[in-house]
């Protein structure tokens, strides 16, 4: 997509679950995305669709019962999968990959101020010292456009977008060129949700790579240049941003029925729930709420070819499964 | 319907998070209440919800003048109101199957011979399976559970539902599916609603009329 | 979901410690029921043609000062130790978890003045208060078992006094007012079945905790008659002998003190990380 190497280069990552009783789960099959420097890339689906497993996959925070194959590379040389945890820890969490998190009070040591855990992760990330330490803070915390006057204060009398700057400034610190953020605006009011997207665009202009996973279709069309559809653990659909939620709009019949589904929009729900990872159909997970599902649907799993794993796949950008009679 | 007149509460008599808030909500009407989290409004809900004493104020609900709250408030007031919350996981006894958590109302009122018929009638209005209903929350997604805490809430028809942020932690379809599922019962029932949230574009397309939370608050913040 | 990933050991090391736990308490339960009835044996035989011998084929613990066998000693000490354990960490149990409900349950001023009298007694050292309500009485099993229920209440009430507290704040008991719930069952049917799974597991651990004060109390000559073999008496006679260098008498009561009560709190770790309710879908997503 882009002539720069990518950043993160995911390549047939899966991620199972190992159950008690034997049952085994799939959490996330065979994905395959890159994120390039300067890129937002958003990873969108319904909650227990496996994009956070895909996160905490990357950071090696996976339960002991899970087994991941494929591969993550981060920077061109570090598999983030097989990748040992002293590495992660050491090397990667905090100074390669920055993460933003889902609830930023929980994220911050509750009896300790903002200042003093900015200049401990600056102690510990960048080796900052003595004298350089209070400066340093103050400009790390002016990164996430935290204010200066509110440094002294504990996490809990910080309001929540305050409390999401924290984070996201203590995210920055290791000037890490990938950015993960998981949820970040969930339980935040529109407003406050659009200022926290803004400035994660911000640091991603300033030339980072941005991995997003939210199931906040307003926020990941405000922010992302690409948006990865996820549906029962597999990615369905990559698209350029503008043409998903724009014009031509999606090509997946699923994330059709997942915009449709906005207030703002048609304010539909996709009928019936999506299937379970542990039993998982051998056709197209989605057929079965499907309006354009036929035979081939239900028997054959659609290959991911061109951003798009659909059977009624149009070959061209031009035309969408939207455009044909919506009845079946 | 509902009417709260001038209520002030919170956890601490001398700081109080709702003060002197006043709202209506006349009988079939849905009437969304608007506000930033953390300003009150889901204390708010639960006063109207017969859940919280207020320390100040007074409510009627369908003409009858509100005396007591919690366990002070006859049954027949309380199972008037359902309440659906904003975090499912919280608001299910982890012992409990779906079943079982949908039926619990049914049988704290004496009417255990209605479960199996109501259960049946509200499972599939849900979207909930036999297989899922067997089941307990810990193996249930959010959304799944929510779909449950919402069939208890309709479990005894109530004249008035109270949603406080029941979508917050959903996504887009589920949303748009619950939404459905409560309107489908008002239209049905001529049941009223509150549906607190911070959601303008929802709780506009969603209710009748929206009410902004500092506009209701006669000492704006 | 990374802090239940970083905490818990893996499954394997978390299925050996509890399958070796098992194993340890079964033989324990086995040998403390069946070999003192079986055996025939008298564990007070004095020979002292024989006394403090050290671990042989006839006497593989060896013999005390007085030439008595230490095995049959130390299974006969344990047998009255843990009897003394299960029953004053049941005693406790049954008083601590009712007053901890009541006083959660009720909140308020009875939930203030309950909760100093707690925090009053707990700043006692247990040990002090054990002591001094043995020495009311003639020595023996049943004071000893007083003793220790009546200064093991109070962690047991604390436990079930905030975890009613905690469930009494969660929605699903407003959800149950809210759908016609009585105060009854809204006690009977959520609070306590909550809590009891919690009573009973701080129960088990307290056993081993009981069983250790019994012998702090016979060590220090004020728990059992000398004469009756609690690991405890075994350990605090073997006092003048472990001096001479004879290290055998004061080894293995005490190593029969410390496997099997550690086994003991093995399984009970197991069992609190089975009941205690996930709050989170199984699967993290």
């Amino acid at each position: 997509m882009t002539a720069e190497p990518p950043v993160l280069d995911v390549r047939d990552l899966s991620v199972r679950f190992r159950m008690r009783g034997g049952r085994d789960i799939a959490a996330v099959t065979d994905a395959r995305f890159a994120v390039a420097p300067g890129e937002c890339l958003a990873l969108v689906g319904e909650s227990g669709c496996g994009k956070s497993v895909l996160a905490s996959a990357l950071l090696g925070l996976l339960p002991a019962n899970a087994a991941t194959t494929g591969s993550a590379v981060l920077g061109g040389d570090t598999d983030l999968l097989t990748a040992g945890e002293r590495t992660l820890a050491r090397t990667v969490r905090g100074r390669r990959i920055g993460l933003v998190p889902q609830s930023p009070a929980a994220h911050l040591t509750p009896v300790r101020t903002v200042r003093a855990q900015l200049e401990e992760s600056l102690r510990e990330l960048t080796g900052a010292r003595g004298g350089e330490l209070p400066k340093a803070a103050v400009a790390a915390a002016a990164r996430a456009s935290f204010p200066e006057g509110h440094l002294d204060r504990y996490p809990h009398e910080l309001s929540g977008g305050l409390a999401q700057r924290a984070a996201t400034a203590l995210a920055l610190i290791g000037d890490a060129p990938l950015l993960l953020a998981d949820e970040p605006t969930t339980g935040l009011d529109r407003d406050l949700v659009e200022r926290t997207v803004d400035e994660l665009r911000r640091h991603t202009d300033e030339g980072r790579a941005l991995l997003i996973i939210t199931h906040d279709l307003a926020a990941a069309e405000r922010i992302a240049d690409r948006v990865a559809v996820m549906y029962a653990g597999r990615i369905v659909e990559i698209a350029d941003a503008e043409a998903f939620f724009g014009a031509p709009g999606p090509r997946h019949p699923y994330a059709k029925g997942l915009l449709d589904a906005l207030p703002e929009r048609e304010f539909t729900p996709i009928p019936g729930m999506p299937p379970e990872l542990g039993a998982l159909p051998g056709g197209c997970a989605f057929a079965d709420r499907c309006a354009h599902a036929d035979a081939r649907c239900t028997g054959e799993r659609p290959v991911f070819t061109a951003g798009l794993a659909c059977h009624h796949a149009p070959t061209g950008r031009a035309s969408s499964p939207s455009k044909e009679p919506a009845d079946a | 319907m509902l009417e709260l007149n001038r209520i002030t509460a919170g956890y601490d008599r001398r700081d109080p998070v709702v003060r002197e808030v006043s709202l209506q909500v006349t009988a079939g009407e849905a009437v969304g209440l608007l506000g930033p989290s953390g300003c009150g409004k889901s204390t708010l809900a639960k006063v109207a919800a017969l859940l919280h004493r207020p320390d100040a104020g007074t409510m009627t609900l369908d003409g009858t003048v509100i005396r007591g709250w919690r366990h002070r408030a006859p049954r027949e007031l309380r199972t008037a109101v359902g309440v659906v919350f904003q975090q499912p996981r919280l608001s299910a006894d982890p012992r409990l199957s779906l079943r079982e958590l949908i039926a619990q109302p049914l049988r704290s009122t004496g009417r255990r011979r209605d479960v199996p018929a109501r259960v049946a009638e509200l499972a599939p209005l849900v979207g909930l399976s036999d297989e899922l209903l067997e089941r307990r929350p810990h193996a249930v997604s959010d959304g799944q559970l929510q779909r449950a805490c919402l069939a208890r809430a309709l479990v005894l028809r109530p004249r008035l539902l109270i949603c406080d942020e029941m979508t917050a932690m959903l996504d887009a379809s589920t949303t748009a599916a619950l939404v459905a599922v409560v309107e489908r019962y008002r239209a049905e029932s001529g049941a009223a609603l509150l549906a607190v949230g911070h959601d303008r574009v929802l709780l506009e397309r969603w209710c009748d009329r929206t009410v902004r939370w500092d506009e209701r608050d006669t000492e704006s913040i | 979901m990374a802090e239940t990933a970083l905490a818990r050991p893996g499954r394997t090391t978390r299925r050996v410690r509890v399958v070796t736990s098992a194993v340890i308490v079964t033989v324990v339960a086995l040998a403390v029921l069946v070999v003192p009835p079986l055996a025939q044996l008298d564990q007070q035989a004095v020979d002292l043609a024989n006394k403090l011998d050290p671990p042989s084929l006839a006497h593989p613990f060896g013999t005390d000062d007085v030439g008595r066998d230490l095995l049959l000693r130390c299974v006969y000490g344990l047998r009255v130790s843990l009897l003394v354990g299960l029953v004053a960490a049941l005693t406790a149990t049954v008083i601590g978890t009712a007053i901890g409900a009541l006083a959660g349950a009720s909140g308020g001023w009875a939930d203030r003045i309950v909760m100093r009298v707690v925090d009053a007694l707990s700043s006692i050292p247990h040990l002090l208060l054990g002591i001094f309500i043995v020495a009311m009485f003639r020595p023996g099993v049943w004071p000893v078992i007083v003793s220790v229920a009546l200064t093991h209440w109070i962690s047991t009430a604390r436990i079930v006094r905030s975890e009613v507290l905690s469930l009494r704040s969660r929605p699903f008991i407003d959800a149950a007012v809210s759908g016609g719930a009585s105060r009854t069952r809204v006690i009977v049917r959520h609070l306590l079945p909550g809590v009891l799974p919690q009573a009973g597991l701080a129960a088990v651990l307290m056993v081993p905790h009981a069983m250790w004060h019994e012998s702090a109390l016979s060590f220090l000559g004020l728990g059992l008659p000398a004469h009756q073999a609690s690991l405890g008496n075994l350990v605090q006679s073997a006092r003048g002998s472990l001096l001479a260098g004879d290290w055998w008498p004061t080894l293995f009561p005490g190593l029969f003190l410390i496997v099997p009560t550690l086994a003991l709190a093995g399984l009970a770790g197991a069992w609190r990380d089975r009941i205690n309710p996930r709050r989170k879908s199984e699967l993290m997503l």
